[in-house]
């Protein structure tokens, strides 16, 4: 026994001392790592946002609105943090995150679509926590309601790191060559240089038009963060940026939804702006599928917003 | 509590150290810490149930105390067949109430008197497929009068519930598991090392191998109309490692657990896929139950002993049988009885004991004629796997009809990343095969290897485990 116990020691210590070591190591690559959601989440920490406007929302936010452009349009510095694949639930933890480290913006342009009151079970890119999550209680709060980590993960080292091999290979070919490793933002903002392709005919194929319905947790923390903003004198913009006329009709229930930020906007007297109709969403040119303009429609876009921004009364 | 799972690895050490340090002078108190912590065991996923264990445990116990003192046979079998109506009882109506129903209700529609009937939203309990042909081995035996009834309680109880092989097995018989609570249980350095060494080669096979193919079979099996037969095929490939990972992994696991605390439990799995025929397949795969459906099914309806419509009768009675075991679903009964068509020949040719020794015994490779022979019964069992997971039969069709189509000869279509499971399998079979001659495939490293290099594979694979881990997946058994 005593044998089996000596021995178990002499293995389990080396393990142990591995996965301070290795956790340490990683987490601290990750932490300097500008690639993918890392960059912005980095930002955020390190408090390096400095911006006077902020684009919350998903990927359609991130790939829509350029900064540069909302800079010079608005004289003042703009941040992207739109969250690829995301909803409101992750939104909501990067704006109490932003608040925590960084100085408050004075306007939030925040994205909405048909999907930004819903909440997905699964965890997607559960990766971009990684560095961060470990013994920080708000992340816990808000990504323990996904399925991805196990309670454990916050607390024990390493331990969120298995099977994470792609994020660790990453980390070392940035090791090797850094910049290797694609998917580095300007200010959050992610220009895609892609034609269309063929996601909605595929989608039509596949899927009959559907319903999307309301995560009723999301509808009252969007309500308690319209209140927050106003509380804290920050301007929340809405604003739904343009998706393909003819991508449109898949959701049955798509005016339902616009109501109800209708309805957000008149509650707390927003300014709110909807593109579905513009000529932007009659112009397959712009998209590279029927949610996502490329880089071209962002530009067009954005010019359009600034100016839009601008007509009703520019940045408080 | 799952074995992968940092619960259970926690859980591991408290018990053992309980076991062994404070309760070791006192086997009643071992058996009794063995039966409380097989209770949290199981109680992790949902305690209600625990009742319907601690019922199931009653009822046998009950009825093997009334067959020792019962000479009369009427009474006796009186006494059995209370056992097997409580316990396929409870296995019926949890496991197969809502199959039963729906046949039914399709059965009436069909001959024209449609009738209307209520499906339960019925939970599974977790194991009950295992522990209650574990239950049922002790009643029968002791009717048989294989084995005496025991009277104490505890052990009973505890080896009804021993946690290690409590909810996927292998399947106790009384005879050899229940006299190992009577007895104190010695520790022994080099069993609990290889019990060990058990548990990790499980979790590598569970964790990386099983896991990791599941995400591209269950990817390619969920969305099967999206794919030509070359990527179904490939499904059909991954999922077959998966559930031998998967299932293999988790008989080492429950082995290497049990010879921690001093248990030896029966081999589960003999490397099933280097198989020559599939009456070999079926001497290595699931050996604790191909054993108890042969002897507690196969042998009482006459097993081999009459002409040859009985052999026949017999051989697809207790694959039908088996098939059903598994699940609630006419996949499994055609699963199971494509087996039994596969085994058939052999059986008529009186060839199904031919391959008994192990493959390539004292050689590096195969002759042709064995690797082919190994290849032939791999695509046949394969092939079977395609409606052991498919989710109906027409599913099943579909992805056969699919594979067996012009279309097989198209490119593969799935992504890169899929070619680093390719490596893990091609590494995982590789050393499955350089320890095919031994319980597991690393069970003799201490002796053919020196220290450090032993070290360093137990680093490796547990390396591999934290680097390749796949998205957690439940244990496929556990639905069964």
């Amino acid at each position: 026994m005593k044998k089996l116990l000596r021995n178990s020691i002499l293995f389990i210590i080396p393990a142990i001392a591995f996965m301070y070591l290795a956790d340490y190591f990683f987490t601290n690559q990750l932490r300097k790592a500008r690639y993918d959601e890392f960059g912005i989440w980095n930002d955020i920490f390190d408090g390096k946002i400095d911006s006077d406007v902020a684009v919350y929302g998903s990927s359609r936010a991130m790939v829509h609105m350029d900064t540069e452009i909302l800079r010079d349009s608005l004289g003042a510095n703009a941040y992207n943090m739109g969250v690829n694949g995301h909803n409101f639930w992750i939104t909501y933890l990067r704006h109490l995150e932003y608040l925590k480290y960084n100085r408050q913006p004075r306007m939030i342009i925040q994205s909405i679509d048909v999907f930004t009151l819903t909440k997905r079970p699964d965890l997607f890119n559960p990766d971009q926590f990684l560095p961060y999550m470990r013994g920080n209680d708000l992340m816990k709060d808000f990504i323990s309601s996904y399925k991805g980590f196990g309670k454990y993960d916050y607390y024990l080292p390493l331990i969120r790191y298995t099977g994470q091999y792609k994020t660790i290979l990453d980390i070392f070919k940035n090791m090797v060559k850094p910049g290797s490793v694609r998917g580095e933002r300007i200010r959050g903002y992610s220009p895609q240089d892609q034609a269309w392709n063929d996601d909605m005919d595929v989608a039509f194929q596949k899927f009959d038009n559907f319903r999307v319905d309301f995560d009723t947790a999301s509808v009252v923390l969007f309500d308690r963060f319209l209140q927050e903003c106003k509380d804290k004198n920050i301007e929340v913009v809405l604003v739904y940026t343009p998706e393909f006329i003819e991508g449109q009709d898949f959701v049955k229930n798509r005016t339902e939804i616009l109501n109800k930020f209708k309805e957000f906007a008149e509650k707390y007297n927003l300014r709110y702006f909807d593109y579905s109709d513009d000529p932007i969403s009659h112009n397959r040119e712009y998209f590279y599928n029927a949610s996502h303009l490329n880089r071209e429609g962002a530009t067009e876009f954005t010019k359009k917003l600034s100016s839009d921004i601008i007509r009703t009364g520019g940045l408080n | 509590m799952l074995f992968n799972s940092i619960d259970f690895a926690l859980f591991l050490p408290i018990v053992f150290v309980l076991y062994w340090f404070v309760t070791n002078r006192n086997l009643k108190l071992q058996n009794v810490l063995i039966l409380v912590a097989s209770y949290v065991f199981y109680g992790w996923w949902d305690y209600r149930f625990l009742s319907l264990l601690v019922f199931s445990t009653l009822v046998d116990y009950i009825v093997g105390r009334g067959l020792l003192k019962e000479e009369n046979q009427l009474k006796r079998r009186l006494l059995l067949t209370t056992s097997i109506v409580v316990n396929l009882g409870f296995l019926g109506f949890f496991k197969y109430y809502n199959f039963f129903l729906d046949n039914f209700v399709a059965a009436f529609t069909f001959f024209g008197q449609p009738i209307e009937a209520r499906s339960l939203n019925v939970i599974l309990p977790v194991g009950i497929s295992f522990y209650t042909f574990q239950t049922l081995s002790y009643s029968i035996d002791v009717y048989r009068r294989k084995l005496e009834p025991t009277k104490d309680f505890i052990a009973f109880a505890a080896y009804v519930t021993f946690f290690p092989q409590l909810v996927a097995g292998p399947i106790e018989r009384a005879t050899n598991l229940l006299p190992q609570f009577y007895k104190k249980r010695e520790f022994i350095y080099s069993r609990a090392i290889d019990g060990l060494r058990q548990i990790l080669w499980g979790l590598f096979k569970k964790v990386v191998i099983a896991d990791n193919a599941a995400e591209y079979a269950n990817m390619i099996f969920n969305n099967s109309g999206d794919y030509s037969g070359s990527t179904l095929a490939i499904g059909v490939f991954l999922f077959s490692i998966q559930i031998y990972g998967d299932f293999s992994g988790y008989s080492d696991i429950a082995i290497g657990t049990s010879r921690l605390f001093g248990f030896s439990l029966m081999r589960n799995f003999a490397f099933p896929y280097f198989s020559r025929d599939i009456a070999e397949f079926w001497r290595r795969w699931h050996i604790s139950l191909s054993t108890w459906f042969r002897d507690y099914l196969y042998i009482p309806l006459g097993g081999s002993k009459g002409g040859t419509m009985m052999k026949v009768r017999n051989t697809f009675i207790i694959f039908i049988v088996s098939g059903f075991w598994h699940g609630a679903n006419w996949t499994f009964v055609i699963w199971g009885a494509l087996n039994a068509l596969y085994f058939l020949p052999l059986l008529l040719a009186n060839k199904n004991r031919t391959n008994l020794e192990i493959i390539a015994q004292g050689k590096h490779l195969p002759g042709l004629k064995e690797f082919m022979q190994m290849l032939l019964t791999f695509m046949l069992t394969m092939l079977a796997w395609v409606f052991f997971r498919a989710a109906s039969v027409e599913h099943a069709f579909s992805i056969l009809g699919e594979i067996f189509s012009p279309s097989i000869l198209h490119a593969v279509e799935l992504p890169k990343t899929v070619f680093m499971v390719y490596a893990l399998i091609a590494v995982f079979l590789t050393m499955e095969w350089m320890g095919r001659e031994q319980q597991y495939a690393i069970a003799k490293l201490e002796v053919r290897w020196p220290r450090f290099a032993r070290v360093a594979i137990y680093y490796g694979l547990a390396l591999a485990i934290f680097l390749f881990a796949g998205k957690g997946q439940d244990f496929i058994y556990f639905q069964f």
